[in-house]
């Protein structure tokens, strides 16, 4: 226990000393998972929409794929993006490995399908008439969009926390990916592993405090949108 | 009220993306390395590698993974240069031309560690493999690597000359992790592992750990192989290069024989004796 104390006061040694590598980081996460969270959220969206809305043929069996894609193993997804970044692979040519580019890539692969399963799910909660009475009340497609957006908005805040939570948190895929490499690629979760591997246990638990309240306060800024009761 | 319309910001989110991918994307300048646990545990890795950017102004990518694993991308033409100790691994790929210019940069020696007051007496042995026999006889646990990686070799090779099958027994477990993290799980246990002495300096104050017998056999070597070109045309054969020659520079040497003298007391690698 003492441990987890020590820990937690380095924790906070770190952060009020503005300590540069736990800055960078820090910052490397965010930028990363944010960005990861960002492409997610694009295909998501389009392919929850197209689902929930055009209710294509095959699209039980869709959502099956995706409600089992959230739990896809992140170091297969790891081995697969990294065996597509090799030299020898099919997209080697964009020289992304062990950049932070792969990791967004890898990232994206895992918070995709969580995204779509869940804005799907939310999507398809919302009355099926109501985007044809709106239609019929001269909206454009964008606008009638929005609106089941806005209608759909605690699940689809849900996905984009959901989606978030797993990429900021993910590690092996990241590692894979990505290398671990100090200044480029070393993240808040992979920085972890590599102080446990080296036995320092104290500035692990350290990370891995920064770690929580980061994703603590982005999440907590997120479910405070989600809450807000809408203009009306 | 509708909102005029207002589409749904895709554009700005793609231009983001893609800058954000493309401003991580590689360029001619880097080279990858492929490196073993044990140079990035005891940092001797970082330091080399610091000082060859500041020289050379070439950007290094490290991948550090045990020896089998760096050989078998070394061979897939996945990296540009390997830095291993696996004199016998090495061997064959030089010999299959996968890798070219094979140059002994650094050497220790394998030390087996165990807990205190050395349960299955292994520090008087007159060799590795009467140690490891006399822990196989104590039936003490004993943590091996179990992932192919230089330390894991030599350790199979002195458990075949000591005629002893370790695996399938209780006091044998198989980490499957790098240096530094075995070497924390043998101290949780209180059991013996074999590690360098360069990982085991660096990590003792953290450890519950003694060394108890230093290999008088076989010094634990540190090469550095170039990826052949011209199997592999992709790779960075220049910057490769660069830091193979630096390594073996006279600014390379002294980072190596000076690694370690001002922080532990003594130095943790020596320069390799003469070809």
């Amino acid at each position: 226990m003492d441990l987890i104390w020590d820990g937690i006061t380095e924790a906070f040694r770190l952060i009020f000393t503005g300590d540069g590598y736990v800055f960078d980081i820090t910052l490397l996460s965010l930028l990363v998972s944010g960005g990861a969270t960002l492409v997610a959220l694009v295909i998501g969206l389009t392919v929850a929409s197209v689902l929930a809305f055009r209710a294509p043929p095959g699209r039980t069996m869709a959502l099956s794929v995706f409600n089992a894609g959230m739990a896809l193993p992140p170091v297969a997804v790891g081995l697969l993006v990294a065996i597509m970044l090799w030299r020898s692979g099919p997209l080697g040519q964009l020289h992304l490995l062990y950049t932070p580019g792969a990791i967004v890539a890898a990232q994206a692969v895992i918070a995709t399908p969580v995204i779509t399963a869940i804005s799907a799910a939310g999507l398809q909660g919302v009355p099926p008439r109501l985007r044809l009475q709106v239609l019929a009340l001269g909206a454009s497609r964008w606008q009638a969009m929005l609106l089941l957006f806005r209608e759909a908005r605690l699940s689809l805040l849900a996905a984009l926390i959901a989606g978030f939570g797993a990429a900021i948190s993910e590690v092996g895929a990241t590692m894979m990916v990505g290398g671990n490499i100090k200044g480029s690629t070393r993240t808040l979760t992979s920085a972890i592993v590599l102080e446990v591997q080296q036995g320092d246990f104290e500035t692990a638990i350290a990370l891995s405090f920064i770690l929580l309240t980061v994703v603590f306060v982005v999440i907590g800024a997120f479910t405070a949108v989600q809450q807000r009761r809408p203009a009306s | 009220m509708l909102s005029p319309t207002r589409r749904p910001p895709l554009i700005p989110f793609a231009i983001a993306f893609l800058a954000l991918v493309g401003g991580c994307g590689g360029n001619g300048d880097s080279v990858v390395v492929g490196a073993t646990t044990s140079l990035q545990d005891s940092g001797i890795l970082e330091e080399l590698i610091a000082a060859f950017e500041d020289n050379s102004g070439y950007e290094v990518r490290p991948v550090v993974a045990g020896t089998g694993q760096v050989l078998e991308l070394a061979g897939r033409g996945e990296l540009d240069i390997t830095l291993t100790h696996s004199p016998a691994d090495e061997a064959l790929l030089i010999e299959a031309a996968e890798t070219i210019e094979r140059r002994t940069v650094m050497q220790n020696s394998f030390v087996l560690v165990g807990p205190k007051g050395d349960p299955a007496g292994v520090s008087s042995a007159g060799s590795l493999a009467e140690a490891l026999a006399a822990v196989a006889a104590a039936e003490a646990t004993f943590i091996s690597r179990g992932d192919e990686s230089g330390t894991h070799v030599r350790e199979l090779s002195a458990w075949e000359a000591a005629g002893i099958v370790p695996g399938g027994n209780s006091w044998y477990q198989e980490s499957g992790v790098g240096q530094g993290q075995n070497l924390v799980i043998a101290s949780d246990k209180a059991a013996y592992a074999l590690t360098d002495t360069a990982t085991f300096i660096v990590l003792r104050d953290r450890l519950d750990l003694v060394a108890y017998f230093t290999d008088p056999d076989r010094p634990n070597v540190y090469s550095a192989m170039l990826v052949n070109p011209d199997k592999h045309p992709e790779v960075a054969d220049e910057a490769a290069r660069a830091l193979l020659e630096f390594l073996v520079s006279a600014e390379g040497r002294r980072i190596i024989a000076e690694f370690g003298r001002e922080e532990y007391g003594l130095p943790l690698f020596e320069l390799p004796s003469p070809d």
